[in-house]
């Protein structure tokens, strides 16, 4: 196995386990309860999820309607999906679906 | 109070949008690592040891071009940086008593979906438990891994004759997104939510796509600490 990939994914892998592991060991959510600290963590996750959502579908955003509508169809299913079950595991299989089927439709 | 093996079963199931979305990204990356040069040990290594998606395109990218041995590592620690905050705010949700008992092993698994399918649990009312984030973690590690496998020994162009299972396989995270932006959706969180998107797209067309994300997550938090 090539030395150099060895130690890069060593590196990159116990940095990795660092930051999603010791903030959590070391409880840093429990320090200045009531503070600043409290209203950026509790901001965190939903900004994290809007900017996640947003960084995925940005590549597909194209001014060509006819490429954009899988994008359009698949949004519009897990809107639909969500609304019809309130759940997250049907929405995104509904969201999907429809995506793949309209690529297949379109071609 | 349900049982750590009914929690268990319960994160699994909740990892399954997730571990489909997984799958052809983790395949992709086992065709791309081995169309650059590399063995399926080593494909596969590399979604053991790292698995951050992003990071483990970059490293073959960096790899292949000679880029200096640290130059790499510390480019691709840069780029995973985001994940110091999701621990906080997960706990923060889960409560001053949540058990992190296991979390050195848990942990290792609270990837951008995984964090994100957690925090939506818990915005929905279920209780913070390490089996149920175990269940999540294992389903969600197991389809990257199995991806990366057998997208190594497929190699390329495997899944070209089947476009529309493909683009909708690619469709999956972010349709779970979108999902779970709307399980934690409440008019408090909407200037978090807007400002967050829209620094997204400003930084991303400025900067670049790992800046895009790591400024539009702090400024969405940002705006959470100024809202009154």
């Amino acid at each position: 196995m090539n030395a150099d990939l060895l130690i890069v994914a060593l590196l990159a892998g116990a940095a990795n386990w660092a930051f999603r592991a010791l903030p959590i060991l070391l409880r840093t959510d429990r320090m200045a309860l009531g503070g600043w600290l409290e209203r950026f963590l509790s901001a965190t996750g939903p900004a994290a999820i809007a900017t996640l959502f947003v960084a995925s579908i940005l590549p597909a955003l194209t001014p060509d309607l006819i490429r954009l509508l899988p994008l359009i169809t698949g949004i519009s299913a897990v809107l639909g999906g969500w609304l019809a079950t309130r759940s997250v595991a049907l929405a995104t299989l509904a969201g999907a679906i429809a995506h793949g089927a309209t690529v297949w439709m379109i071609g | 109070m349900i049982s750590q093996r009914s929690a268990l079963l319960s994160g699994f199931s909740a990892s399954l949008p997730i571990a489909m979305g997984y799958f052809p990204i983790s395949f992709s990356f086992g065709v791309a690592a081995t169309q650059g040069g590399f063995s399926v040990i080593e494909a596969f290594s590399l979604s053991l040891i790292i698995y951050a998606g992003a990071s483990q395109f970059l490293a073959l990218a960096l790899l292949t071009s000679g880029a200096p041995l640290l130059v790499s590592a510390f480019t691709l620690i840069a780029m995973n940086l985001r994940h110091v905050l999701y621990g906080p705010a997960l706990m923060r949700e889960a409560g001053k008593d949540a058990s992190t008992r296991y979390a050195w092993a848990w942990a290792f698994g609270l990837t951008d979906e995984v964090f994100g399918q957690a925090l939506g649990a818990l915005s929905c009312g279920q209780r913070f438990s390490e089996p149920y984030m175990f269940g999540l973690g294992i389903g969600a590690y197991a389809s990257w891994l199995s991806g990366t496998a057998v997208g190594a020994f497929a190699g390329g162009g495997a899944l070209d004759a089947w476009p529309a299972i493909s683009a909708g396989l690619g469709f999956m995270l972010p349709a779970l997104f979108l999902a779970l932006l709307l399980s934690i959706l409440s008019r408090r969180q909407l200037p978090v939510i807007a400002v967050a998107g829209a620094v997204t797209v400003a930084a991303t067309l400025a900067i670049g796509g790992t800046s895009g994300i790591l400024l539009g997550m702090l400024a969405g938090a940002v705006t959470g600490v100024l809202r009154r």
